[in-house]
C-alpha cells in the first residue's frame, strides 16, 4: 500500500446496470485522470458486483460494464481495491473478480480515505 | 388468485424480507434486474426456494456475469418464459 497522499479516492458502492451510478463514477474518475493526479478506486458494498467476471450485457441492450472498467488502467488508475467485508457478505471470492484488485480491510480503507484530498462516492 | 412477486433490487435492499412477510405459498417469486444477485452461488436459496416457486431471468443473469442452471430451488427462465408466467399468475406485484 502506498503511503503518499492521493488526490482522489473513488468509492464504487452500487451494482452495475440497475442504475447509472456505477458508470457515472467511472466517468468522473476517467475525467479526473486528465490532471495526472494519483487516485484510488475502491469497490465496496454492491459495487463488488461491478467486478464479476463474464458479464455480457448484449442481452439487455447495454454496454458491458466490466469491459468498460478496463479503461481504468488505460487512464493510469492502477490502485484498485476491494473491501473484504463486502466480498464476504456477498459470498464473492477473489477468483470471481476481474482487474486483480487489492483486498482491503476496513482499517486500511480508513487509511486510504485519510490520505486522500477528495472522496467521491456513488 | 395467485400472485407473482417480482424482486428487482439486490439483496442489500432487503426487498425479499418484506415480500416474504406477505407472500402466500401458492404464489411465485421472480428475480429480475439487480434482483438476480439473489441467485448468486453463495446465497442460501433453499430458504425461500423450497417453499415457493422461484424463477430468475436468464438475460439479467448473463448480463451480470452469473452462470446458473435451473435447480429444485430456482428455475432459470427467458423473456418468453416471463410472458408465460404473467399469463399463469393472475396478479403481479413489483417489489422495487
Amino acid at each position: 500500500m502506498t503511503e503518499q497522499l492521493k488526490e482522489f479516492t473513488f468509492l464504487a458502492r452500487t451494482a452495475p446496470y440497475g442504475s447509472d451510478r456505477s458508470s457515472l463514477l467511472l466517468d468522473i474518475a476517467l475525467a479526473s485522470s486528465v490532471f495526472e493526479k494519483r487516485s484510488n478506486y475502491v469497490f465496496m458494498d454492491d459495487g463488488i458486483y461491478q467486478l464479476l467476471k463474464g458479464q455480457n450485457a448484449d442481452l439487455i441492450q447495454t454496454k458491458t460494464f466490466g469491459k468498460t472498467l478496463e479503461a481504468l488502467s488505460l487512464y493510469g488508475i492502477n490502485d484498485i481495491y476491494v473491501l473484504e467485508k463486502s466480498m464476504k457478505e456477498r459470498c464473492v471470492s477473489e477468483e470471481d473478480l476481474m482487474l486483480d484488485p487489492v483486498v482491503l480491510n476496513q482499517e486500511k480503507l480508513k487509511f486510504l480515505i485519510k490520505n486522500s484530498r477528495n472522496l467521491i462516492t456513488l | 388468485m395467485k400472485t407473482l412477486h417480482t424482486i428487482s433490487k439486490s439483496p442489500s435492499a432487503k426487498l425479499l424480507d418484506s415480500c416474504l412477510e406477505v407472500i402466500d405459498e401458492t404464489d411465485g417469486l421472480l428475480f429480475l434486474e439487480d434482483g438476480v444477485y439473489y441467485a448468486w452461488s453463495g446465497f442460501n436459496k433453499s430458504e425461500f426456494g423450497e417453499e415457493y416457486n422461484c424463477y430468475v431471468l436468464k438475460e439479467d443473469l448473463s448480463a451480470r456475469g452469473i452462470e446458473l442452471n435451473s435447480s429444485d430451488d430456482i428455475s432459470v427462465i427467458d423473456y418468453p418464459g416471463f410472458v408465460d408466467l404473467c399469463e399463469h399468475y393472475g396478479k403481479i406485484v413489483n417489489w422495487f
